[in-house]
């Protein structure tokens, strides 16, 4: 009796090490470099802002070394209130243009054949291998009051006089959506295309209706899929500011150019670093979210 | 599914961090102007880092010999590709240009350490006080450099420390033909029938100066009324302008058709509009413009002081500075080589204007900077 026991042991122990060579090791070498590459280049950086955020400025724009809560004291001042209020309608906005103009691009490609699908989610792809301010700057060129958009309305005899198309708002949502838009897309597709369609058709032949299918159906079970979808678009839309710096004529200042700023020209680091930190504690909330409903809406799904 | 999910979200977060990086906007001499970021840029200048940490290593190997390394750290599009290639034939040696996209890249790479990396570094006249003050530069040994004899001393702060490269006018350029108003002071930037008419610079130093000289006071006051009063004038001034940044290409694209900017790059706006040019310079009456001068110091700790030298005594030569201001045509304090410059230059319409010697510069305004910054902030973010 007590031998089988030993020999049981010994077989877990035996297990136990092959456990570990078969799943531990090739796990370590998967996830090892990218774990060393996101502590040196994220968790480290992360923390040193925390870190300067609690510093004080010294007389010459560097950082004392010294602990003060005074960035965050200053964050309390209303203007900063007034610029995140704004920078989270801007996202806002942008998020839903997105979503109304991704959606149905999205439904639209997970619908076709495998072959044409792929070459589809190609051409939203290929813009995205220029860097985003030559896009913003070829936007520029097109609508620029003596460009080739003026110059077809005159020629076309539509308009009289050049229209000021630069440097306004309609040109930055321009910018946000064309920028975004992937971001937007392709979430969505893999949220569609694995939507079984054996629901679709249980549901029609229940006798609901395009609209009721999609209502209680195809809304719903590709909600994962809109929800990631509004988490990567809105994220980088908060803290982006070069959209509007460029088509907008850097008349407005978001959340990202005080950011920017701190560090530039005014040289304020540890305000900046405080504002830094109020923004990650933004999209940290946000992600916390996704993962609550990502989670529960996946098991669903599957 | 969400495993791609999770891939994905942390493209997005890294893109919002590269977004917030940006990047300079280079186009015709803009570059001059303080652009978004330096990402680019941060690329290059450590690789001229790198390079000069081992060439120096070398050096002090050898002992007492000549450097055949130089550091630079200035602004990008500012200087001729020619005169740095005929200065490493002559003196056979090599040149690495490292760029700022900001004035403050500058302060911070001297006074946040890192500064000796580099032999000269590019700053303006504006941060002169400081810098001596706070230790940051080293003297110069003018002995070393003969030519600097060419630079009107009226044109020199801190001449011990420093020198002079090109300067800066910030005045207003305007399109006779389509802007609304005459202008021949700041006030006139003001006025309602202006709207959407106007394409400026940016920067709280920039723009609280002209707004406290149409008001009557010192363009560098440190008195909160006084820049309180300036904001109040600036939140008008704001409502005219169509865009800060990129003026010479507003005023020849016909976006704008007043700009408040540098006469170096007024000059490319009228350049590239050649004969049909309509733009011309304010006829201002009284009031003073920015003058600035973008200038070289030696940071304490500059591994290659005698090169440096040779390179700024080579800059203060004549014939050599003229060659230059013909690639860019900025006005220079180096008289000689004013003189010595194509007529080209010297017949720039960009530079003929009657009031250059009614000009301010700009400040250390100290505690108060705080102040002009809050307000500035104020004057952006608005209603």
């Amino acid at each position: 009796m007590s031998k089988k026991l030993d020999d049981n042991s010994d077989l877990k122990q035996i297990g136990k090490k092959r456990d570990v060579k078969r799943k531990t090791l090739p796990a370590l070498a998967m996830a090892g470099p990218v774990s060393l590459w996101m502590i040196l280049f994220v968790t480290i950086p992360m923390l040193f802002i925390i870190y300067i955020s609690f510093m004080s400025r010294g007389v010459f724009g560097d950082v004392v070394y010294k602990f003060s809560g005074e960035s965050y004291q200053t964050l309390m001042d209303a203007t900063y209130f007034k610029v995140i209020l704004k920078s989270l309608r801007v996202a806002v906005f942008t998020t839903v243009l997105c979503l109304l103009v991704g959606y149905p691009f999205a439904y639209y490609i997970a619908r076709k054949p495998k072959e044409t699908a792929a070459k589809l989610i190609m051409l939203i792809m290929i813009p995205f291998w220029t860097n985003s301010l030559m896009r913003l700057n070829s936007w520029l060129l097109v609508f620029q009051t003596n460009g080739p958009v003026n110059s077809f309305l005159q020629w076309t005899g539509m308009t009289d006089g050049p229209i000021t198309f630069v440097y306004t708002d309609g040109l930055v949502v321009l910018g946000m959506i064309t920028n975004m838009l992937p971001f937007a897309v392709l979430p969505m597709y893999s949220s569609i295309e694995k939507l079984n369609k054996s629901f679709l058709e249980a549901s029609a032949d229940l006798g609901a209706n395009g609209a009721t299918t999609f209502r209680k159906i195809t809304l719903p079970l590709t909600f994962p899929g809109i929800f990631s979808s509004i988490i990567l678009v809105f994220i980088p839309t908060l803290g982006i500011y070069t959209v509007s710096d460029m088509l907008g004529g850097g008349k407005v200042l978001y959340i990202g150019n005080i950011i920017k700023n701190q560090f530039g020209s005014i040289r304020n680091w540890p305000l900046g670093a405080a504002l830094s930190v109020l923004l990650i504690v933004i999209t940290m909330l946000l992600i916390f979210l996704y993962t609550r409903f990502a989670s529960i809406e996946d098991m669903e799904v599957v | 599914m969400k495993k791609i999910l999770a891939l994905l979200l942390t493209m997005g977060l890294t893109l919002s961090l590269t977004a917030c990086g940006g990047g300079t906007k280079d186009s015709g001499n803009d570059a001059k102007e303080p652009a978004a970021g330096g990402e680019e840029t941060g690329g290059e200048e450590t690789g001229g880092e790198e390079a000069g940490g081992e060439e120096a290593g070398k050096e002090e190997a050898g002992g007492g010999e000549a450097s055949s390394e130089l550091n630079i750290y200035m602004w990008q599009q500012y200087i001729s590709d020619d005169l740095i290639a005929n200065f490493e034939k002559e003196n056979n040696c090599k040149i690495n240009l490292s760029y700022m996209s900001d004035n403050a890249d500058a302060i911070t790479k001297l006074t946040a350490g890192g500064g000796d990396e580099y032999d000269l570094i590019m700053t303006c006249d504006a941060y002169m006080e400081s810098l001596v003050a706070g230790g940051y530069v080293e003297k110069i040994n003018f002995d070393n450099i003969p030519n600097a004899s060419n630079i009107n001393e009226a044109y020199w702060t801190a001449k011990e420390y420093c020198v002079p490269y090109l300067m800066n006018y910030i005045y207003i350029v305007y399109d006779k033909e389509k802007c609304p108003v005459e202008i021949t002071c700041y006030n006139d930037l003001i006025k309602p029938e202006m709207k959407g008419q106007i394409s400026t610079i940016d920067g709280a130093r920039n723009l609280f100066p002209i707004a406290l000289i149409a008001l009557g006071y010192d363009p560098n006051s440190t008195e909160e009324s006084e820049i309180a009063e300036a904001y109040e004038w600036l939140v008008k001034f704001n409502e005219n302008v169509v865009a800060y940044g990129n003026a010479e290409q507003n005023l020849t694209n016909g976006t704008a058709s007043v700009a408040l900017t540098y006469d170096g790059n007024a000059s490319w706006a009228m350049a590239e509009m050649g004969e049909n040019n309509t733009l011309a310079i304010a006829d201002f009456k009284e009031d003073a413009v920015q003058l600035g001068f973008d200038l070289y110091v030696i940071p304490v700790g500059a591994k290659h002081t005698d090169l440096a030298e040779k390179f700024l005594n080579y800059i203060c030569d004549p014939q050599v500075m003229a060659g230059n201001l013909e690639e860019y045509p900025y006005s220079c304090p180096n008289e000689a080589a004013v003189e010595a410059a194509s007529d080209s230059y010297k017949n720039d319409p960009a530079r003929n204007f009657s009031y250059k010697e009614n000009v301010f510069f700009q400040e250390d305004v100290g505690e108060a900077l705080t102040i002009y910054n809050d307000y500035y902030q104020k004057l952006k973010v608005g209603e």
